[in-house]
């Protein structure tokens, strides 16, 4: 069953020196509780197909989209501005790089969270409202619900805002979450931890992942298929075993190599443009995924 | 609270300025009480006592009609602080809001906003302000709006570039992905970011507010007489320099003292509240 699904879309931004294609015709698709890589380097244009997901970048005057992105079987794009707007925090929801400044510096925990469960449960008491915080901070492993809902975002650890930002971003009960590089900003064991963590509540509630990284190694270990996008082209797609295990592309081939290993030896670098990445996209046949 | 209190406590300049100002706000509210001569607000004369040099009885002097000065300067400081307080209470909500509309909304909407503002802000506010006056009769409630006109476009541009660099932030994006409202964002999220420059500004202001009402008056354009205001009282006693030198060196030392502590406040509260603007 396809929970999202991307055909041919096309980005342009009009800017004063002229129009820019951004995305060149992407296709993608996840389905309801599957977890679905989007990898490439910076600039490649993960960030603004998370965006036009979110409808943020349909809103945006001097943005051009064509193609369909289509959720939960509506297409965005007849949607109006009001009802993209209603689904944003509710079926769709996002957690990013950087889970400390993701929090308004202003407010404690508390009064956010409960801003968040309000979109989901319109009206929620405040009572009623800290229970559910709390239940959800439990999920996440926070030993202490009450000091953490008590505190500002500056006094929690990086880790600590990242547990409370996949905690708000699951409370409403999205059937989509999009993580963009989350917990980049955070150091490796904390990342790492947090992964998990995230992934055994995205199987519990059965929330399709979008999981946007340019770190293949917890690519490797997340997603259940992965698309390596290059210059907003697709260029290599399939389940991730089969993209890691035999990557046919030379973008994803050039990519792979630039990991750096624990054995050591220098690092190739990849030419900013080489006539090689431009060949076709590369779908591995699915072994079981769409 | 007992951080700022501490603060206070280690900064004798800040503690200085609250002294002053506490001082100004309690004269001009209890201005009626503690006057030795409250009727010399008005338009009284008291000819045996004119142009009197400062004495136990007139601690200030008495000025060219026989009035105790002191009591004068006390009550043209309730003037001068309701006419900054009218003035702030109009322009700052609307200054911080169009700021926060032209720094948020973006587009063609901060275009037209801001090259408005620019251009109130490029007319020499004293300029401004004197032109308005010269137009509408110079009354105390011209006087207000003068000043008021000229006041919101500095707010509109400090909100303006506080929001530029807060819209940025991860918590708007945040706030913008669980579907909050426009208004929502401009007022619950990033407002209270702003606070703290906006209420320092406030503080700051409060002194240049009565001084450019003080330079209006002085120009004859404020505050007219009978009622009691420090800028015309300078403007009046200067013409008798130096022989009868109470007659404006009081009342320019009274809005020293007001413009002084408002500005030693205001320089505390910054380190207190953390702004940097």
């Amino acid at each position: 069953m396809t929970l999202l699904s991307i055909r041919d879309l096309k980005l342009t931004f009009r800017l004063w020196s002229g129009p820019v294609e951004v995305l060149h015709g992407i296709s993608l698709a996840i389905g309801k509780g599957e977890r679905v890589a989007l990898v490439g380097e910076s600039g490649s244009g993960k960030s603004v197909t998370a965006r036009i997901i979110l409808g943020l970048l349909q809103e945006q005057r001097n943005a051009r989209i064509s193609g369909t992105v289509e959720f939960e079987g509506r297409d965005l794009a007849r949607l109006s501005a009001r009802e993209r707007m209603s689904m944003r925090g509710r079926a769709m929801s996002m957690i990013f790089q950087d889970p400390t400044s993701s929090l308004n510096p202003v407010y404690r925990i508390g009064p956010q969270f409960r801003e968040v469960l309000d979109r989901g449960s319109p009206g929620i008491s405040a009572a009623e409202a800290r229970a559910r915080a709390a239940q959800m901070l439990a999920e996440v492993s926070i030993r202490e619900p009450d000091r953490v809902l008590d505190s500002y975002p500056f006094q929690l650890s990086g880790g600590m805002n990242q547990r409370v930002m996949i905690a708000m971003a699951l409370a409403n009960r999205p059937a989509l979450l999009l993580a963009d590089e989350p917990g980049t900003a955070l150091d490796v064991t904390v990342q790492a931890q947090t992964l998990d963590l995230m992934r055994g509540l995205v199987a519990d509630h059965g929330t399709a992942v979008l999981f946007i990284s340019h770190n293949l190694g917890v690519v490797r270990e997340f997603a259940d298929r992965t698309y390596v996008i290059y210059r907003g082209r697709i260029v290599e797609s399939g389940p991730t075993a089969a993209v890691f295990g035999d990557p046919r592309h030379a973008y994803t081939r050039a990519l792979m190599a630039a990991q750096p290993r624990l054995t050591g030896g220098g690092l190739p670098d990849i030419p900013e443009r080489d006539p090689a990445f431009d060949a076709p996209a590369i779908h591995h046949a699915a072994g079981g995924a769409a | 609270m007992r951080r700022a209190l501490h603060i206070l406590a280690a900064n004798p300049l800040t503690l200085t300025g609250a002294v002053l100002v506490l001082l100004v706000v309690l004269a001009a509210l209890l201005a009626d009480v503690v006057a030795p001569y409250p009727e010399h607000a008005g338009a009284v004369v008291d000819f045996l006592n004119f142009n009197k040099p400062p004495s136990a009885e007139h601690l200030f002097g008495t000025d060219l009609v026989g009035r105790d000065l002191f009591s004068r300067v006390l009550f043209a400081y309730r003037i001068s602080l309701l006419l900054g307080v009218v003035v702030l209470v109009i322009s700052v909500p609307v200054g911080v809001t169009l700021g926060l509309m032209a720094g948020y909304l973006g587009g063609r909407r901060e275009y037209v906003l801001m090259r408005i503002t620019d251009v109130f802000l490029s007319i020499p506010p004293l300029v401004l302000a004197m032109s308005i006056m010269g137009v509408l009769p110079p009354t105390l409630l011209n006087g207000m709006l003068a000043v008021t006109a000229m006041w919101w476009p500095w707010y509109t541009r400090l909100v303006y570039n506080i929001v530029r660099g807060e819209k940025v932030e991860g918590y708007v994006l945040a706030a913008e992905i669980i579907g909050a409202s426009k208004w929502h964002i401009m007022f619950r999220e990033i407002l209270p970011n702003c606070v703290p420059a906006v209420v320092t500004k406030i503080t700051l202001d409060f002194g240049f507010v009565i001084l450019i009402v003080s330079s209006l008056s002085f120009l004859g354009l404020g505050v007219q007489p009978p009622t009691p205001d420090l800028g015309s009282m300078v403007a009046e006693g200067a013409r008798y320099l130096p022989d009868s030198w109470w007659l404006a060196v009081f009342p320019g030392l009274a809005i020293l003292v007001a413009v002084f502590g408002f500005n030693l406040v205001g320089d505390g509260l910054r380190d207190i509240l953390g702004a940097e603007q």
